[in-house]
């Protein structure tokens, strides 16, 4: 497997198809565009680490592998090549915090109002700025104090019911648990009895960072806790789409990872939304829903679309009455995950999303969709809207939450300005 | 041979080069650099003849350590001098010969034998390490050995020996031809020559002549009523668009068709096969010639068939044999041979340097320098195993990341015009400057440009306007070295056209057809 | 969920059948590896350029005499005003955002970036003001720093074009404001006329440079999201006939009209998905029922009612050689003709000689579906349009967004309309 990505550049025909959707290359040159960094440099790294920096630009949107005609992995030889130059210079240390949300999660969570206020404190973020090299204006979500996981202990859903596996990511865990009881509540006014495993982080962050090695550990340990479900043929559904992805595909295509039991767990991974409208096309999907009268515009995170499924929020929020999705069109909003946070990269982030932001505000909403915490994050960061993902709105309009109308939007939902 | 003809204009030298290959340039800057005045002659471009057209494999030794012990010898030691003097000419891949399932396991005994013998330094590694090292070869091989071949850039080998031999007050021109020989008695005087770019004939005048031909020695020995038998051993090679290995991979066996495949700047090479040819300009290239290379090439690495081969070419060997008949041209000896034609059939002034190859071309070009030494006032040193050429002074071995580091921090700072070869703008323009060239054919073998995956299908385009818009070329002979180029480039695209390589040129083809429609370009 | 039609391919000739299908009420699904080659092609329509070395004036007359000696030209499966309608369709309601000039009666002679007058019957309003069939006077103007636009070049030959009327031609070479790039991709460039309203700084930087009945040809960089301002701008302002040329690729003119043709299909109620690659079908009692799809993890099946082929040639990888030999379609292993009958395929030594392959493509019924032994349908609910089928050699007779819009079109018909075509209704 090793090869089969470095291979893959045999296809690449210079055809420059990938050098106009990179979103990056468009507002710096310091990336000179993926057909440059990809296939085209790769000819020219040997067996040792490579030779340009300018790799570590790359967001690792992975926009250019999906339109690529030839079936050329560029985004994929990308990150290897980003993995290998980190190797040889040694990852810094802030890359390796943010690398961890797990181990920031767990920091922050015990002192989740100090530790909020402090990442929400314009002088502290100064100084992280320096210290650490986040940059002062990157979006950051607040600690919700109580862990989803926690939540779920006390949580016991229809006994006899047929299961399914959540696989509810970091940002749900530490950030966002709220909207994990909503996926449980949507799962389980269809039927479904909801199974929540122990569970830590999948490694995206890692690997994209360049640590492959400690993201394979990640990897490991988290597909070893869900493969007996796995094996019992039980769905695994993932909120968070671009954590779906690394264990669907990226772990296996970028990290290397051969094992059986990675492979069983990725053919039994489903994008929530994907897994919705599976049901739906069964017949099995409660469509109860009452009229939400909103004009929303959805964006597609570039992960979501990696899972080649077209856009199913898109397809289950059509059944909603009222409800108009607006397609945004716009490619990136320009996080990529760590990469907007990092003070080297942030206005480029904030550049490569600009054309989202003006598209969203321009809209008039004052909400948005978007399956991706991360992105979400940068969405309101860049609007000032407050971001939901695709679920919340099927939650709503279930009237799960006990309101038939929509209704003031949870704490941790909202844009949180940095103050002070 | 020609009689005295004094109404022409004539040149004066001590020394006159025949051939601009390695051994026409290595005697010139041999001879250069002992202080003799040199003249060198090529009927082409320099590199045209064999040398532009081999591997590329910086011979360890290892090939011969069997078969050929004196080739095997003389390889290893010139390999030490070359990687210190010609440094930037050399990668240090270093090498392997694998017994692959389709070898004797055995001959590795007689291949570690016949290297202590000859002095190749060689280490067997047990197969796991063979495979770390080189991932995508067979990984049912049984033994591997390491030695230390190395990937040698003809090119720059050459123009770095012509470059020192002008800084030694040597004259260097190619696109010249040798018409004939002036032969004054029991003697060569000199060569009657014709520039192929003006169409202007002159003489060159010299107290000895070298002739370095290569392949073609025959035919210009015959101009002084000298024979020559150097027979023409047809090799082919085909580039693979991306280094499958990064080292010199060998099959460890008897040498025969097709048991190399080594890297090639950003390519590698399989090669290659051995067919006498009768002219060694006519080489044409056959079926069963690569379907040989490509499955031998699946034998070293699975998947061969399915990677892109990029581009084919035939060079021919030049295989001295002076007995009579010789059946397999295999079983020549690589080593090389000095005539001297004052002893061989009494014509002073002349000397033969022919036969061995690129990796021994310091060599030859000593053997050939000491000889004419005798007919030119007495021996004086040679120079070339210290000094080391142009370009090479630090001694640091060339990386095959180099056009990609030196692009950074910016790696768009200024135009690139070859993106596949990393050519920019500014040396496109030098180039074209210093070698005062305007075929766009020249220019690619300079500089690599249009030698990637998509063979000139962007940067043609690119470099024909600048050729123009730098006033070199009117837009009549910019159209013109436009066509020139395609179809020049086709001659080693159609013979492997398939899978990628073919998608490509389908573009290629929507690019200068449907989109420029170069098909009708005035005259 | 389930699809009226699958169309495999988002080039040309698949978006162009999706859109019809999709505006006639369908729900359409488009699948494909990546971006088709409307990135790469200069947007204009060629329908027909040249036959042999002749150049055509008419298309719509050549047409018919070049269907009449060779049916098997993709061509010859649609009638003669299918085909009419669906250049007037693709003109006038699918592609309106680009406001394509020209006729079918007689093609327009536009400038290639090596200054050949090419061919090309419809332009987009931004490229058609540089038809050279009326002569006269044109100055080229290249922007230091775009590698892909020679403009002394371009002038040096269209000087020399050899035409009726008489044509005089200079170059101007103009320094783009700084951006910090030494190196601008067209795709950055048009970014700018976009962001920074270069046009601006163009305006400024030409007026006064360029005679009044001087034409002024840039390269097609003029802004992609903004559309055409930047271009009307020009016009506007430097009162001139300002034209687009095209050059390598990327294309933005090709980029804008595959950006709007999908916004259309998006609008429409179609779904686009790229990244992902069509494997084959499952097949019941000898129709498609479904088109397996394969993406991140594994492969989907989409049921359907019927199938577009759109995948292309051996460019986009529709049709491939491997090294045995061997030609293939990819997608459903159709059976293909134009393939010669030896061992391996023997190109020829002369880049410009007839080569093998270059009509290689797959075979069809007067209702675009591939056929097999004996001419029938391989799958009664299974077409095929644009570079996927064979018989002609678009680059060199400059037929290829035309061949793609028609038989893009007319694939859609046949399946909205599928009561068969008479023979004699069918023009040959």
């Amino acid at each position: 497997m090793n090869y089969l990505i470095r291979d893959s550049l045999d296809h690449c025909v210079k055809c420059t198809i990938c050098e106009t959707y990179c979103p990056v290359s468009q507002v710096t040159p310091l990336f000179p565009g993926p057909k440059y960094i990809g296939p085209q440099a790769e000819r020219y790294r040997g067996a040792g680490p490579s030779p340009d920096s300018s790799v570590d630009y790359c967001s690792g949107c992975g926009i250019c592998t999906q339109v690529c005609p030839q079936d050329v992995k560029i985004a994929e030889i990308n990150s290897r090549a980003r993995a290998k130059l980190w190797e040889k210079r040694g990852i810094p240390l802030r890359n390796q915090m943010i690398a961890r949300p797990t181990v920031i999660g767990r920091l922050g969570t015990p002192v989740a109002p100090i530790a909020n206020w402090a990442l929400h404190n314009r002088a502290v973020r100064r100084m992280v700025q320096r210290v650490v090299g986040v940059h002062r204006d990157a979006p950051m979500p607040s600690f919700a104090g109580r862990t989803f996981q926690r939540r779920s202990r006390t949580h016991h859903g229809p006994a006899g019911a047929p299961a399914v596996v959540y696989f509810h990511g970091c940002g749900t865990n530490y950030y966002e648990p709220i909207l994990g009881e909503m996926v449980v509540a949507v799962l389980e006014h269809n039927g479904f009895r909801v199974v929540v495993p122990p569970q830590d982080c999948c490694g995206l962050p890692l690997q994209s960072n360049g640590n492959f090695p400690a993201a394979r550990t990640y990897v490991r340990r988290l597909v070893g806790r869900l493969v007996p479900y796995a094996r019992e043929g039980l769905p695994i559904v993932a909120n968070s789409t671009s954590c779906g992805l690394m264990l669907k595909r990226e772990a296996n295509e970028i990290l290397g990872i051969e094992d059986d039991d990675l492979k069983v767990v990725s053919e039994s991974m489903y994008d929530l939304c994907e897994f919705l409208l599976r049901l739906h096309d069964r017949g099995a999907l409660r469509t109860d829903f009452a009229s939400l009268p909103l004009t929303v515009p959805y964006h597609a995170p570039c992960q979501q679309r990696g899972h080649g499924i077209g856009k199913p929020a898109l397809d289950l929020l059509a059944l909603v009455p009222d409800l108009t999705m607006i397609e945004l069109d716009a490619d990136c909003c320009g996080i990529a995950g760590t990469y907007g946070l990092k003070k080297e990269k942030y206005e480029i982030s904030m550049a490569v999303g600009k054309r989202l932001f003006d598209d969203i505000t321009a809209s008039g909403s004052d909400t948005a969709a978007c399956d991706s915490e991360t992105c979400r994050w940068q969405i309101a960061h860049g609007t000032g809207v407050t971001a939901v993902h695709p679920v919340e709105l099927l939650y709503r309009a279930y009237g799960l939450g006990g309101r038939r109308q929509p209704g003031p939007v949870p704490a941790a939902h909202r844009a949180t300005p940095v103050n002070g | 041979m020609a009689t005295q003809n004094t109404s022409m204009s004539s040149l004066e030298a001590d020394v006159l080069v025949i051939g601009g290959g390695s051994t026409g340039a290595g005697v010139a800057r041999d001879a250069a650099l002992r202080g003799f005045s040199t003249i060198l002659v090529e009927r082409r471009d320099l590199t045209d003849g064999t040398t532009g057209r081999f591997h590329g494999l910086l011979h360890s030794g290892g090939r011969y350590a069997v078969k050929d012990p004196s080739a095997a010898r003389e390889c290893i030691a010139e390999n030490r001098i070359l990687r210190v003097t010609a440094a930037d000419c050399v990668e240090d891949t270093g090498g392997m010969f694998v017994s692959t399932p389709w070898d004797d396991p055995e001959y590795g005994d007689l291949f570690l034998d016949g290297c202590r013998a000859t002095g190749v330094p060689a280490e067997e590694i047990s197969v796991a390490e063979a495979l770390h090292r080189e991932p995508r070869v067979n990984p049912d091989i049984r033994r591997a050995f390491l030695v230390p071949d190395a990937a040698l850039d003809p090119w720059k080998l050459v123009w770095g020996c012509v470059r020192s031999a002008e800084e030694h007050g040597a004259r260097i021109l190619p696109y010249h031809n040798v018409l004939d020989l002036e032969v004054d008695g029991d003697r060569v005087v000199g060569a009657h020559v014709r520039s192929e770019q003006s169409g202007e004939e002159f003489r060159i005048r010299a107290r000895v002549v070298i002739n370095a031909a290569g392949a073609w020695a025959g035919q210009i020995a015959k101009l002084a009523g000298c024979t020559v038998n150097v027979r023409a051993g047809m090799g082919l090679m085909i580039a693979m668009n991306h280094r499958l290995v990064h080292m010199c991979v060998n099959r460890c066996k008897r040498p025969s068709d097709g048991d190399i495949l080594l890297p090639l700047r950003t390519a590698c090479v399989i090669g290659t096969t051995d067919v006498f040819v009768p002219d060694p300009d006519q080489t044409e290239i056959r079926q069963a010639d690569i379907d040989l290379l490509l499955d031998e090439g699946e034998k070293l690495v699975p998947g061969f068939r399915q990677a892109r081969a990029l581009h084919a070419w035939a060079g021919v060997r030049p295989l001295f044999e002076d007995k009579a008949e010789v059946a397999d041209t295999r079983d020549v000896t690589r080593s090389h041979a000095l005539l001297d034609h004052s002893s061989r059939e009494g014509i002073a002034g002349f000397l033969t340097i022919t036969g061995g190859k690129t990796t021994t071309f310091r060599l030859m070009a000593e053997a050939a320098v000491d000889a004419a030494c005798q007919q030119l006032g007495g021996p004086r040193a040679c120079r070339t195993a210290e000094v080391p050429l142009a370009g090479s002074e630090n001694h640091a071995m060339y990386r095959i990341g180099h056009r990609l580091a030196v692009r950074e921090p910016v790696p768009q700072a200024e135009e690139i015009i070859c993106e596949c070869e990393l050519v920019t703008r500014g040396r496109l323009e030098e180039t074209i400057r210093q070698r005062d060239t305007t075929s766009l054919d020249d220019i690619r073998r300079l500089l690599r440009l249009g030698m990637g995956p998509c063979q000139g299908g962007f940067c043609i385009y690119r470099a024909t306007g600048i050729l123009h818009e730098g006033g070199h070329v009117d837009s009549a002979a910019a159209n013109q070295t436009l066509l020139e180029f395609l179809d020049e480039r086709w001659k080693g695209l159609h013979p492997i056209l398939h899978g990628d390589q073919l998608r490509q040129a389908r573009l290629d083809d929507w690019i200068f057809q449907g989109i420029l429609d170069v098909e009708h370009l005035p005259g | 969920m389930n699809y009226d039609t699958v169309v495999i391919g988002a080039g040309l000739a698949g978006l162009t059948a999706a859109l019809r299908l999709t505006e006639q009420g369908q729900r359409v699904l488009v699948v494909a590896r990546g971006v088709g080659a409307t990135h790469l092609s200069p947007a204009t329509l060629d329908v027909l350029g040249y036959v042999g070395n002749t150049r055509v004036e008419s298309p719509a007359q050549s047409v018919a005499s070049l269907v009449a000696s060779t049916p098997d030209h993709p061509y010859g499966h649609v009638s003669e005003a299918q085909r009419g309608a669906a250049l007037a369709w693709f003109v006038t309601r699918a592609a309106t955002a680009l406001g394509y000039m020209g006729s079918v009666e007689e093609n327009l002679l536009l400038p290639t970036a090596l200054g050949v007058p090419k061919p090309a019957a419809f332009a987009p309003r931004t490229m058609a003001g540089g038809d050279l069939r009326a002569g006269g006077r044109f100055v080229f103007v290249g922007f230091k720093g775009f590698k892909d636009f020679h403009p002394t070049l371009i002038a040096g030959n269209v000087a020399r074009a050899g035409l009726a009327a008489p044509i005089a031609a200079r170059a101007l070479e103009l320094e783009p404001p700084a951006s910090g790039r030494g190196d601008l991709s067209g795709r950055v460039l048009a970014g700018r006329f976009d962001t920074e309203q270069l046009g601006d700084w163009l305006v400024s930087a030409l007026e006064g440079r360029v005679d009044p009945d001087e034409r002024i040809g840039v390269p097609a960089v003029l802004g992609l999201r903004s559309g055409d301002a930047a271009w009307q701008t020009l016009e506007q302002r430097l009162e001139r006939t300002v034209f687009e040329i095209p050059t390598l690729p990327p294309s933005i003119p090709g980029i804008r009209l595959f950006n709007a043709l999908t916004s259309a299909l998006r609008a429409g109620g179609a779904r686009v998905v790229l990244g992902v690659r069509a494997a084959g079908a499952r097949v019941e009692d000898g129709r498609i029922e479904a088109v397996a799809v394969t993406n991140a993890t594994g492969t989907v099946s989409h049921p359907t009612r019927s199938v577009v082929l759109a995948s292309g040639g051996f460019a986009s990888g529709g049709i491939e050689l491997d090294s045995f030999g061997v030609t293939r379609e990819t997608v459903f292993d159709l059976p293909l003709a134009g393939v010669p009958d030896t061992d391996h395929v023997h190109f020829e030594p002369g880049y410009f000689d007839s080569q093998p392959l270059a009509r290689a493509g797959v075979p069809t019924d007067d209702l675009l579906r591939p056929v097999g032994g004996g001419g029938r349908p391989v799958y009664p609910n299974l077409h095929a349009a644009g570079a996927t089928l064979g018989g002609a050699v678009p680059w060199k007779e400059k037929s290829g967004t035309g061949i793609s819009v028609i038989t893009g079109y007319a694939a859609a018909e046949a399946i909205l309309r599928p009561a068969p075509v008479p023979m004699s209704e069918s023009a040959r």
